[in-house]
């Protein structure tokens, strides 16, 4: 059976060298549905480090394409320096099982009390 | 047109400069056209300088020149660049000076490209080649630039960052214009809370979206700044402001001011040793 080619998306020509944006992260999902084949390699070889945010957005993305009706895609993440791996990871896995938000106690004052403190 | 005195902060700490912030927009009413008065000061702080610049910008108000205009000029006060090419330029003529960013929606992957070169400098001033520095420099930046895009409903976020050679510490700030924390709450989650509330919600990760794998950003990115760095960190949403360093904590009301929108101000001293951010990301 021929093997369908595949195709390559350099993330860092669509989007940036640091992916920060989670909006922006569409503009790859709308690269990866126009490649004429089912399987796209998203190559981050010249990403240098991408937030929290893009991180989740991407899995998202990921995700999303895999689960389409039609146009069904498969985006493979390839070349991802450690920073970048490590962020996805983390974001995955607390995907799958999130960590406990902790509580939030700060002392409330007024500004006046806070400031007449200098 | 109403002049409005900018007060020089007392010292060089972030609550002062909070305070001269406050002093600043105490008893002006959302969105006024104001003449600011510079004359009074005779250096300049991101927590000061980049809220003025985002109000002008928004407001069309006006500031009168100061005695330092060169430096105002340096960093592009008050318009600042929306462009990578403005930006280069700048960069080429004054190189260790970060100009005042405008970071545009609709610019798409342009703006991205902007904000890459932005925080990319920031790196390159403070970072230098200690272990970790990177990521701990990366993180809040990215996390707390694409909130601004998430979540205000704004097409436009400012951010501007000023090194201190002499003190070694850098400061940042981070403005927006838009609706605001409590806003977001509210028209997300129909969610009326006051502004001391909704820095709380934030601060507990409740995410305005209905996505519960969301919501850590903010606090994540304190606890890199405050923790992992031995830095500071304000955020003032309307008439609130939390104050977080590594060893108190504050919720402060801030009566008869009220900023529209959101603004989030750090100091990172320049790391002196391996940092390794992973056990402040939860």
């Amino acid at each position: 059976m021929k093997s369908e080619p595949k195709i390559t998306i350099k993330v860092a020509e669509v989007l940036a060298t640091i992916l920060s944006s989670r909006d922006l992260i569409e503009n790859l999902k709308t690269a990866v549905l126009a490649a004429d084949t089912k399987s796209v390699d998203l190559d981050f070889s010249e990403v240098e480090f991408i937030s929290r945010s893009a991180a989740h957005a991407l899995l998202i993305m990921k995700e999303d394409l895999r689960r389409r009706l039609f146009n069904k895609k498969e985006a493979n993440f390839i070349n991802a320096n450690k920073n970048v791996e490590n962020m996805l990871r983390m974001v995955a896995a607390n995907r799958v099982l999130p960590k406990k938000k902790p509580d939030f106690h700060a002392e409330r004052v007024d500004i006046k009390s806070f400031a007449s403190l200098l | 047109m109403k002049k409005v005195i900018v007060p020089q902060p007392k010292n060089d700490s972030l609550i002062a400069q909070l305070a001269a912030l406050y002093k600043t927009f105490k008893d002006i009413p959302p969105k006024e056209n104001l003449e600011f008065d510079l004359s009074g000061l005779n250096w300049f702080c991101p927590l000061l300088i980049l809220p003025l610049s985002a109000y002008i910008n928004v407001t069309n108000s006006k500031y009168a020149k100061n005695q330092n205009q060169s430096y105002l000029d340096t960093i592009k006060f008050p318009q600042g660049v929306d462009s990578i090419s403005s930006f280069e330029q700048q960069v080429q003529l004054y190189k260790t000076f970060i100009p005042i960013s405008v970071l545009k929606r609709e610019k798409g992957s342009e703006r991205e490209r902007l904000e890459s070169l932005f925080v990319g400098m920031v790196y390159k001033i403070i970072g230098g080649a200690i272990l970790g520095a990177q990521n701990a420099i990366y993180y809040p930046l990215t996390e707390l630039i694409t909130n601004i895009f998430d979540h205000s409903k704004q097409n436009a976020g400012f951010v501007f960052g000023q090194f201190y050679p002499k003190k070694n510490y850098l400061d940042i700030c981070i403005v927006d214009c838009g609706r605001g924390l409590a806003g977001a709450y509210k028209q997300e989650k129909n969610l009326i809370i006051s502004d001391e509330s909704a820095i709380k919600e934030v601060m507990e990760g409740n995410s305005t979206k209905p996505n519960n794998e969301r919501g850590y950003g903010v606090r994540t990115s304190k606890k890199v700044v405050c923790e992992g760095l031995k830095g500071g960190f304000v955020l003032i949403s309307g008439a609130a402001a939390l104050f977080s360093s590594d060893k108190n904590e504050k919720l402060i009301s801030l009566k008869d001011f009220y900023w529209q929108g959101v603004i989030i101000a750090y100091r990172m001293p320049k790391p002196t040793g391996s940092i390794d951010i992973s056990k402040y990301l939860e």
